[in-house]
């Protein structure tokens, strides 16, 4: 975390979105920019997309948190994990040339309803505090192979070259740290 | 419908990371539409994603990026009904959204239908429908070929594929997958490179080579 946004985040980002959809609150969009449109960009240009692209993106994806605000729902998802889905459809729209519209609704077919189960649903900060912890209890060196593979998109020849390390042992690390996961997010729902 | 062959963690988080081709991702995708674990699994890569772009160190946005955003925030939409299950001809959502071909026989008891996947790179998308009892030949993958089973079941050495089953082959993989009695197996399949075929039976899947 930097200390210029620290109060932003001391704020629930979730509350942010929750106040556009009420009252189309400006003063909360300009909080979620500040921190989620620079975020964004890095994103994008991790994934070898231009500085231009990832101001576009970036733009586009607080955009339409404003414009689909109502459609968050907090039990199913935190804000970062909801701005993200956002993002990653924007990207993918843009990496399959825009020929057909929302081709990133394959994405949507996790939005299926799943039953409701009120005793055991988590709210979104218990969800995220867990992701969090779980992202805390993977060593850095699987930690950082993941974030290679998962986030950018590398193939495991490439990370092994970005990290100088045997191709193996990126695979090892990876599945490690995807086993993890799955093992801590198990019940993550 | 009991699934018991699922998609890779490395695979699932790929698609909810959006890396995935959209070939692959519309194999994967209609796998997640019959199947409640892996939808979680793939909310939880999502969440994942949050927490990843949080930790992100932020690059400035250029100047005036905020007023240029401001001045664009017209009406928030309101929600609308989502029709959630959007089927077509009883196959699962996803492949609604794509053209299908007509069925053609490409061999004894084996028919086939291209899935218009407009941004597949080096990959074909296809339903197969194979009566009870066909024998594919045996063969391996020059790529992977990745199946999600809607109807029907088939067998091969690493078991037995049925409703939901998602089958993810890659180069080191060889097999002659027998179609189970009963019903025909239908079958939604990404292919990836080419097919080299063993023994003569290969002639049956000579088509396919060609599709």
């Amino acid at each position: 975390m930097h200390d210029d946004e620290k109060a932003v985040t001391e704020q629930n980002p979730a509350d942010w979105i929750i106040a556009i959809a009420a009252r189309r609150d400006r003063t909360a969009f300009a909080a979620l920019f500040a921190f989620y449109a620079p975020r964004i960009k890095t994103m994008l240009m991790r994934t070898g997309a231009s500085a231009d692209v990832g101001e576009d993106i970036a733009q586009e994806s607080l955009l339409t948190v404003w414009r689909k605000a109502a459609y968050f729902d907090p039990k199913r998802a935190s804000a970062a994990a909801w701005i993200y889905t956002i993002a990653r459809n924007l990207r993918i729209d843009l990496l399959r040339n825009h020929k057909r519209a929302k081709l990133y609704a394959l994405q949507e077919t996790v939005e299926i309803e799943e039953p409701e189960r009120p005793d055991t649903a988590l709210s979104s900060a218990e969800r995220a505090e867990r992701v969090r912890a779980a992202l805390s209890q993977i060593p850095e060196d699987q930690v950082r192979v993941l974030q290679l593979s998962f986030f950018e998109g590398r193939a495991h020849g490439e990370i092994a070259e970005k990290l100088d390390l045997p191709l193996g042992t990126v695979k090892s690390r990876l599945r490690l740290a995807m086993s993890r996961l799955r093992h801590l997010l198990g019940d993550l729902s | 419908m009991t699934i018991t062959h699922h998609p890779s963690d490395a695979t699932l988080a790929a698609f909810a990371s959006g890396t995935l081709d959209e070939a692959r991702s519309l194999v994967v995708a209609t796998h997640l539409s019959l199947c409640a674990e892996c939808r979680k699994a793939v909310r939880a890569f999502e969440h994942l994603g949050g927490e990843l772009l949080d930790e992100l160190t932020p690059t400035s946005m250029s100047a005036g990026a905020l007023e240029r955003a401001m001045a664009q925030l017209g009406q928030p939409e309101m929600i609308l009904p989502v029709p959630l299950d959007s089927r077509v001809e009883n196959f699962p959502a996803p492949l609604a959204q794509y053209d299908l071909g007509s069925w053609r026989w490409i061999g004894r008891g084996v028919q086939w239908r291209p899935v218009a996947v407009s941004s597949a790179e080096n990959c074909r998308v296809f339903m197969l429908k194979a009566a009870p009892g066909t024998r594919l030949p045996r063969h391996r993958h020059t790529g992977t070929e990745w199946t999600c089973v809607f109807e029907g079941a088939f067998r091969h050495d690493l078991g037995r594929y049925g409703p939901g089953d998602f089958d993810e082959a890659d180069e080191s993989v060889e097999h002659n997958p027998v179609v189970e009695d009963g019903v025909p197996c239908i079958c939604l399949v990404a292919l990836q490179g080419g097919i080299e075929l063993q023994g003569w039976m290969g002639r049956l899947l000579q088509p396919l080579i060609r599709i």
